[in-house]
């Protein structure tokens, strides 16, 4: 009896804490980024995702991420999809899941958007589309 | 015998291999004890489902969900707008 509630409170569990993404985790140990992660990121009333940002804190820091992440220094922002694994790796789209990798020399900063139905990359593209036409 | 002793007596036999004889010749302090553990149980369970629904209704107006950080210093609605700039950068 003891043991089945346990079960039960066990699967229940994961309901409240919301996990944390390995590529939050691998950069959330390096003492010189500052890292965060949006989780369910609203682009429009259906569709949510993750969000993984990534802020060099010093240049040596943004060099080391833009080396990582095959940016080259003369760059502005840059922006392409990358494998789910190994970000730097540019893909192409094949609904399959990916991010949306944008980074901002500028800023020192790189977002990773979690990808992972047409959907969710439609709206992507959707909110961007919305938001340039507002900002004219 | 407290409930207490029978606790302990309990938790001997548990680790000893005679909990089912135990449970055979005191059945009404095994009731009492699996009466404590399932109210326990219970009210774990109720809990949980309390703050479950707690944060998925408190979530529901905004434009995230939750926000995780590895440093204190930029609140949760900071990082949601960045998020947000950096799709327009």
């Amino acid at each position: 009896m003891m043991k089945r509630l346990l079960i039960i409170l066990m699967l229940l569990l994961p309901i409240v804490a919301m996990a944390q993404s390995s590529l939050y985790k691998s950069y959330a140990s390096r003492q010189d980024l500052t890292v965060a992660q949006v989780s369910g990121f609203k682009l429009d009333e259906r569709e949510r995702v993750d969000v993984v940002i990534v802020v060099a804190d010093n240049d040596a820091a943004w060099q080391q991420l833009a080396k990582e992440l095959n940016i080259r220094g003369e760059e502005g922002t840059v922006s392409w999809l990358g494998d789910l694994q190994k970000p730097a790796q540019r893909v192409k789209w094949t609904k399959a899941p990916v991010l949306r990798v944008v980074a901002s020399p500028a800023r020192r900063t790189i977002a990773f958007y979690h990808l992972n139905t047409e959907a969710q990359y439609d709206a992507l593209l959707d909110y961007q589309l919305n938001n340039m036409k507002q900002e004219k | 015998m407290t409930e207490n002793k029978f606790d302990v007596l309990w938790q001997r036999a548990e680790a000893e291999g005679y909990s089912k004889r135990l449970a055979k010749e005191y059945p009404i302090w095994r009731q009492k004890q699996r009466r404590t553990l399932s109210v326990v149980a219970a009210l774990l369970i109720v809990a949980t489902l309390a703050v479950s629904l707690y944060t998925m209704q408190a979530r529901q107006p905004q434009d995230y969900e939750k926000v995780y950080c590895n440093r204190v210093g930029t609140t949760d609605a900071q990082w949601a707008a960045l998020a947000a700039e950096m799709l327009m950068e």
